[in-house]
C-alpha cells in the first residue's frame, strides 16, 4: 500500500465517520459498545482492587502476609535462609499460663504473648486506657515492665490502670486494654483471655523453662516474590507455613461468589449491548449500500472501500472504548465506595490489568457484530445506482457464524469458566425464550383493546402491532434488565420480610458457649433473677470420626472437598431424650428416656449427604482417646432458623456421658434478650467470665450489611444492563425513524395537531414499556415463587403491587427514553409527504 | 392574474403575490415569484409544468403545509398568515383532503382505520360510518380489516382516495395521483377520483405531469419558472 493511498483511505474513513455520525445508527452503536465496556471495566477494575485488597485484608486477619509456626524456635539454617529472602520478620512467642493480680487472690488462665518490635506486621493493634474508651494505635511493642491485657482479663481480675499483674515470677504494670487485635478471630477455640508483653521481658518471668507449651510464630511481610521464596524454604517437621488463603478459604469463596454475580450482570449487559450493536450495524449497512454502489460507479475499488470501512469501524471502537473506559473508571469508584464499609479495608488504587481485557471485549464485539454487516455493504452492486431491486443482498452465513463465535468468546472471556458461561448462556436463552413467548401473547392481545380509545391511542398501538417482532425484541431486552433490577431490589426485600415475619418475635438472639457443667444451675438462677425465660443448655462433646460402617476412615478416604473439611474438624455431638419441634424426622423415630444408654445416633440430612449414611450404618468416634461405635437409628432435618442449638449428630443420654468416659464437655444455650435488657450481658461476663456470649442480632446485622452492599453493587451494574436494554430500544427506533418521519408528515398534512401525534408516541412507548415491566414483574415473581417454594420453604403468594410497580416503572422509563429519542420527529413538516418535496 | 372582488366571494383558495425563496449555495433562488391565483368552490384545477417549475411548492403553500416567504393565502375563508402550524393543521382537519403520489397510508392502521383518520381528526363522532360508506363507494368493503401491505398498489390508492373523501372535505389536493400506478390502474383511479368529486361537490386541485388527466379538469394552470403562464 503506497503512502498517498493510505492517506486517502484514512481520509475516506474519517469523512465517512463524520458524516455517518449524523445518522442515528452509528451513535447507537457507539453507545452500546461504550455501555458494555463501561460495565466490564467497572467490574473488572473493582474486582481486581478487591482481589489485591483481599490478599492484604486477609493478611490483616492473620496479622501478617504469611506465618511460619512451630513449637520450637526455627533452626538456624532455615532462619538464615528466611532472612536471605528479604522478608520482614516479627517473632511472637505465646503460651498459656495462670496469671493473677499481685494484690488479689483471683487467678486466671491466659494466653501470654511475647512480641518483637513491630507487632503486628499487618493490620492495627488498637488499645484503650479504660474499658470501651477511645482507641489509639499501639506503639511497636510494650515497654519492658508493661503488660497490655484484653477486656476479658481486665474484667475477670477486676484490674485498674496501673495495677500489677503477676506473670510467672515477674510483676508487670497493666497500662492498656487491647481493643482490637489482628489475628484474633474470636472463634470458639480461642477462648482464653489474652495479654501482650515485650518479648525481652519473657526470660524474667521464668516461664520459658522445660515443659512450657510454647507456640512460636514468625510473622512474615514482604513482596510476593519474597514471600514465594520464603514459602520454598524446606521447613523441619512440626513447622507450618500459613498464608492468608490457606487460613481463610471462606473469605475467598464468598468473594468469588460475589464476583460471579457481578460477572453475570456484566454478561447480561454485554449480550444486550451486542444485540444493539448488531441491529444498528445492520441498519447502517443498508444505508451504506447506496453510497458504496455510487463509489464503485465512480471507480473506487473494493479493497479501498473495505479498508476504509474497517478503519471507520476501528475508529468507532476507539471512541466507544475511550468513552466506556471513562465511565467505567467512574463506575468502579462507585462500586468501591459501596463496598468499602463492609470490606473494612482501604482498596489499593485501580491497576491497569483489566484494561487490555476490555479492549479485547470491544474488538470482539466489533468483529462479531459490527464488521460483518458493514463489510457486507462492500458487495453492493454498482447497478443499484439505477435500480435498487437489481442489487441482491447475499444471505450472510459468515455474519451469523461470526456472531455465534463472538457470543461464545465473550461469555468465556467474561465468565472465566466454561461452566458459568454455559450456565449464563443457557439461562439467558431460556429467559429470553420465555419472555419472548409471553411478550408475543401480550402484543397479540393488544388488538382487543386497540379499538377502544382515541386516535392517538390507536395510532400508538397500531405502531406496536405493525412491528410485532421489533416490539417483542424490545420487550425482551427491556424485560430482562427490569427483571434483574426487580429481583435484586423489590423481590429480595419481599422474600427477606416474608422470612422475618415467619420467625416468632421471641426467636433467640443470643448464644452462650463454653458453659461448664457446674455453672448450669447458677446460670439458670442468674437468668431467673433477671426475668429472662428459663434457659435450657444443651451438652456439647467433641469427637473425631475414625470409622464408618466398620472400616477405618480419615479425611483422605473421601473425595468431596466439603466432606474432607468436615471430617478434618472435630464433630460436635450432643445428647437428648426430647427432640424439639425444630427437628423433623425423615426416617426412624425420635426417642425418649427409654433409649438411655443405647449406642444410637440420630443424624441430620447434612451428615447423610456427606457420609452417604443410611439407617443401620455405624460410625466409630474417638472421644478424647476412647473409641465408641454408634448406630444410625434416625435421620432428621433441622430447621436452623429456630436459632436454637442443634447438632448434626445426637445420641440418647447416658452414652457420651457414660461412666468412665471423660470427654471434654461444655454446654451451650440460646435465649431471647430484648434490646433494652442488653446491659445484662455485661453482668453475665463479670459473673461467668469463661462463658462467651455471641450476639446473633449483631452477627445477622453484619451478614445483612454485607449482603446489602453486594446487592448494592449488583443493582449498580444492573443499571448498565437497563441502559443496554434501552439502547436496544433506541436501535429499533433508529431502524423505524424514516417511517416515523413520513407518517408524522402524513398525519400533520391530514390535520393532526402536534399534541395528537405526541400522545400517540407516548401511548406507544407507555404500552411497550408497560408490557416490558409487566413481563419482568411476572418473571421475577415466578422466580421468587420457585425460590420460596423450592429452596426457602416460605409461603409466597402473588404480589399484585409488584406487577403494578413493574408495569408503571417500565412504562415511565421507556416512555421517557422513547420520547427523548423521537421528539425531533414531532417537528416533521407536513410538506415532506409531497412527491418531489425535499 | 389578479382575483377580482366577485371571484373572492365564491373563491375557496386565494393566493396573492406569492413568493417562495430558498437559499442554495449562498444564492437566493425564487421557486415561486409573485404568483397570484383564485380557485372557486367546486372547481377542478390542474397545475402542470416541467420538473422544478414549482408545482409541488405551490401545492404545499396552498394547502398550508408550508409558509410562503411573502404574499398571502386564504384557504376556506381563513387567512393562513394569521395561523401557526397547529392552527393550519386544525383548519385542514376534516375540511381539506389529500391524495398523494405514494399513497402515504399508515402501515400500522387497517384500511378502515386509515380512512377514518381525517374525520376523527376533525372530531366527528360518525367517523367509522363515514369511512365504511366511502370504502364501499370505492369497492373495498370486503377489505376494511386489511393492512396496507396486504393490498395491491391500485387498492392502496383507492384506500387513499377513500381517505381523502371520507370526511367530506371542501377542498381536495391531489399530488401526482397516478404517478406510481400503471396506465390501466391509473385511469381507473382517475375515473374514481372525478366521480367522487362530482358526487361530493368538492374543489379539486391536482398536480400532474399527465396532460390527459389535466385535460379532464375545468381549468389548467401552467407553471413556468415560478410564474403562471
Amino acid at each position: 500500500m503506497s503512502a498517498p493511498h493510505t492517506a486517502s483511505t484514512w481520509r475516506f474513513a474519517w469523512q465517512r465517520l463524520r458524516r455517518g455520525w449524523a445518522s442515528g445508527e452509528l451513535r447507537v452503536l457507539v453507545l452500546a459498545l461504550a455501555i458494555a465496556a463501561a460495565a466490564a471495566i467497572a467490574v473488572g477494575l473493582f474486582t481486581d482492587r478487591v482481589r489485591l485488597a483481599l490478599e492484604a485484608g486477609a493478611g490483616e486477619q492473620l496479622g501478617a502476609d504469611a506465618v511460619i509456626s512451630g513449637r520450637d524456635p526455627l533452626p538456624d539454617p532455615q532462619m538464615a535462609a528466611l532472612r536471605e529472602t528479604g522478608v520482614r520478620i516479627v517473632s511472637v512467642t505465646s503460651f498459656p499460663s495462670v496469671v493473677a493480680r499481685v494484690d488479689g487472690e483471683d487467678t486466671q488462665l491466659a494466653t501470654i504473648k511475647g512480641v518483637d518490635t513491630g507487632y503486628p506486621l499487618r493490620g492495627k493493634l488498637l488499645l484503650t486506657r479504660e474499658p470501651f474508651g477511645a482507641t489509639e494505635t499501639a506503639p511497636p511493642q510494650p515497654a519492658l515492665g508493661e503488660v497490655w491485657v484484653d477486656l476479658r482479663l481486665w474484667t475477670t481480675l477486676g484490674l485498674s490502670p496501673g495495677a500489677k499483674l503477676q506473670v510467672g515470677t515477674a510483676a508487670l504494670e497493666v497500662t492498656r486494654i487491647i481493643a482490637e487485635e489482628p489475628g484474633r478471630s474470636g472463634s470458639f477455640g480461642d477462648l482464653a483471655p489474652n495479654l501482650i508483653v515485650n518479648a525481652a521481658a519473657l526470660p524474667a518471668t521464668g516461664l520459658l523453662g522445660p515443659g512450657s507449651r510454647l507456640q512460636i510464630s514468625l510473622q512474615l511481610g514482604g513482596t510476593r516474590a519474597q514471600l514465594a521464596a520464603a514459602e520454598k524454604i524446606e521447613l523441619p517437621p512440626g513447622f507450618r507455613f500459613t498464608t492468608p488463603e490457606s487460613a481463610q478459604p471462606q473469605v475467598r469463596n464468598s468473594m468469588d461468589r460475589a464476583r460471579s454475580f457481578l460477572n453475570i450482570a456484566v454478561l447480561a449487559t454485554i449480550l444486550l449491548s451486542a444485540a444493539a450493536v448488531a441491529l444498528s450495524a445492520r441498519q447502517y449497512s443498508q444505508r451504506l449500500r447506496d453510497e458504496v454502489a455510487l463509489l464503485k460507479v465512480l471507480g473506487a475499488r473494493r479493497a479501498f472501500i473495505r479498508r476504509g470501512l474497517v478503519l471507520q469501524v476501528l475508529m468507532l471502537g476507539l471512541i466507544a472504548g475511550g468513552l466506556g473506559a471513562a465511565v467505567g473508571i467512574g463506575g468502579q469508584a462507585v462500586l468501591a465506595s459501596l463496598a468499602a464499609p463492609v470490606l473494612k479495608i482501604t482498596l489499593p488504587p485501580p491497576g491497569l490489568l483489566p484494561l487490555p481485557a476490555v479492549l479485547g471485549l470491544v474488538l470482539l464485539m466489533l468483529a462479531g457484530f459490527a464488521l460483518p454487516p458493514v463489510l457486507a455493504a462492500v458487495e453492493s452492486a454498482p447497478v443499484r445506482v439505477f435500480q435498487r431491486a437489481a442489487d441482491r443482498e447475499a444471505r450472510g452465513v459468515w455474519g451469523v457464524a461470526a456472531a455465534v463465535i463472538a457470543v461464545a468468546a465473550l461469555l468465556w472471556l467474561q465468565a472465566g469458566s466454561l461452566k458459568l458461561a454455559g450456565f449464563v448462556f443457557g439461562g439467558a436463552l431460556a429467559t429470553a425464550g420465555v419472555l419472548a413467548l409471553f411478550a408475543w401473547l401480550l402484543v397479540r392481545g393488544l388488538a382487543g383493546i386497540r379499538a377502544r380509545g382515541g386516535i392517538a391511542w390507536r395510532f400508538g398501538l397500531g405502531n406496536i402491532a405493525r412491528r410485532k417482532a421489533a416490539a417483542v425484541a424490545q420487550i425482551v431486552a427491556l424485560g430482562i434488565a427490569l427483571m434483574a433490577l426487580l429481583l435484586v431490589t423489590v423481590v429480595r426485600q419481599d422474600l427477606l420480610a416474608t422470612w422475618q415475619n415467619k420467625l416468632p418475635p421471641t426467636t433467640p438472639n443470643q448464644f452462650l458457649i463454653g458453659i461448664l457443667p457446674d455453672q448450669i444451675a447458677p446460670l439458670q438462677a442468674f437468668f431467673k433473677a433477671r426475668g429472662v425465660p428459663a434457659l435450657t443448655p444443651q451438652p456439647m462433646v467433641r469427637a473425631r470420626l475414625t470409622g464408618l460402617r466398620g472400616t477405618e476412615v480419615n479425611a483422605e478416604s473421601f473425595e468431596d472437598p466439603e466432606t474432607r473439611r468436615w471430617i478434618n474438624r472435630e464433630f460436635n455431638l450432643s445428647w437428648t431424650a426430647a427432640f424439639g419441634d425444630d427437628n423433623e424426622f425423615i426416617e426412624g423415630k425420635p426417642w425418649g428416656d427409654e433409649a438411655r444408654g443405647q449406642p444410637w445416633l440420630a443424624v441430620d440430612d447434612y451428615a447423610v449427604e456427606r457420609l452417604k449414611l443410611k439407617l443401620g450404618d455405624t460410625l466409630t468416634l474417638d472421644l478424647a482417646g476412647t473409641p465408641i461405635t454408634l448406630e444410625v437409628r434416625a435421620v432428621r432435618k433441622i430447621k436452623w432458623d429456630s436459632f436454637k442449638p442443634n447438632f448434626f449428630l445426637v445420641t440418647p443420654p447416658g452414652v457420651l456421658d457414660a461412666e468412665g468416659l471423660n470427654p471434654p464437655l461444655q454446654w451451650i444455650a440460646s435465649f431471647y434478650l430484648p434490646r433494652e435488657q442488653r446491659a445484662l450481658l455485661r453482668e453475665l461476663i463479670r459473673e461467668f467470665p469463661n462463658v462467651t456470649a455471641l450476639d446473633l442480632d449483631a452477627a445477622l446485622n453484619q451478614v445483612r450489611g454485607i449482603v446489602d452492599r453486594i446487592v448494592g453493587a449488583l443493582e449498580f451494574i444492573f443499571l448498565f444492563t437497563l441502559l443496554a436494554g434501552l439502547v436496544v430500544m433506541m436501535a429499533v427506533i433508529e431502524g423505524s425513524r424514516a417511517d416515523r418521519v413520513r407518517e408524522t408528515g402524513v398525519l400533520r398534512a391530514l390535520g393532526a395537531s402536534r399534541r395528537v401525534i405526541r400522545q400517540g408516541l407516548i401511548a406507544e412507548y407507555a404500552v411497550l414499556g408497560g408490557l416490558a415491566g409487566a413481563v419482568a414483574a411476572f418473571a421475577a415473581q415466578a422466580l421468587a415463587w420457585a425460590l420460596a417454594a423450592g429452596v426457602l420453604e416460605l409461603p409466597y403468594g402473588p404480589r399484585p403491587l409488584l406487577w403494578l410497580t413493574g408495569t408503571l416503572a417500565g412504562a415511565a422509563i421507556v416512555t421517557a427514553a422513547g420520547y427523548l429519542s423521537l421528539r425531533r420527529v414531532l417537528n416533521t413538516s407536513p410538506r415532506t409527504v409531497l412527491a418531489g418535496a425535499a | 392574474m389578479s382575483a377580482d372582488a366577485s371571484e373572492t366571494r365564491t373563491a375557496v383558495i386565494v393566493a396573492e403575490k406569492l413568493t417562495q425563496k430558498i437559499v442554495s449555495g449562498g444564492e437566493q433562488i425564487a421557486i415561486l415569484d409573485g404568483l397570484s391565483l383564485s380557485i372557486r368552490a367546486g372547481e377542478t384545477v390542474a397545475i402542470v409544468g416541467a420538473s422544478g417549475s414549482g408545482k409541488t411548492t405551490l401545492l404545499s403553500l396552498l394547502a398550508g403545509l408550508d409558509s410562503p416567504t411573502s404574499g398571502t393565502i386564504t384557504l376556506a375563508g381563513r387567512s393562513l398568515a394569521s395561523l401557526d402550524e397547529d392552527g393550519r393543521a386544525a383548519l385542514r382537519a376534516g375540511r381539506v383532503g389529500f391524495v398523494f403520489q405514494s399513497f402515504q397510508l399508515l402501515a400500522g392502521l387497517t384500511a378502515l382505520e386509515n380512512v377514518m383518520l381525517p374525520a376523527e381528526l376533525a372530531g366527528r363522532a360518525d367517523a367509522e360510518a363515514l369511512a365504511r360508506d366511502t370504502l364501499t363507494r370505492v369497492g373495498l368493503e370486503a377489505r376494511t380489516g386489511h393492512y396496507p401491505y396486504q393490498l395491491s398498489g391500485g387498492e392502496q390508492q383507492r384506500v387513499a382516495i377513500a381517505r381523502a373523501f371520507a370526511a367530506q372535505p371542501e377542498i381536495l389536493f391531489a399530488d401526482e395521483p397516478t404517478g406510481n400506478l400503471d396506465a390501466a390502474t391509473g385511469s381507473k383511479i382517475v375515473d374514481l377520483l372525478f366521480q367522487l368529486n362530482r358526487d361530493r361537490g368538492a374543489t379539486l386541485v391536482l398536480v400532474t405531469h399527465d396532460m390527459s388527466l389535466a385535460a379532464r379538469c375545468d381549468r389548467v394552470l401552467r407553471l413556468n419558472a415560478g410564474r403562471l403562464e
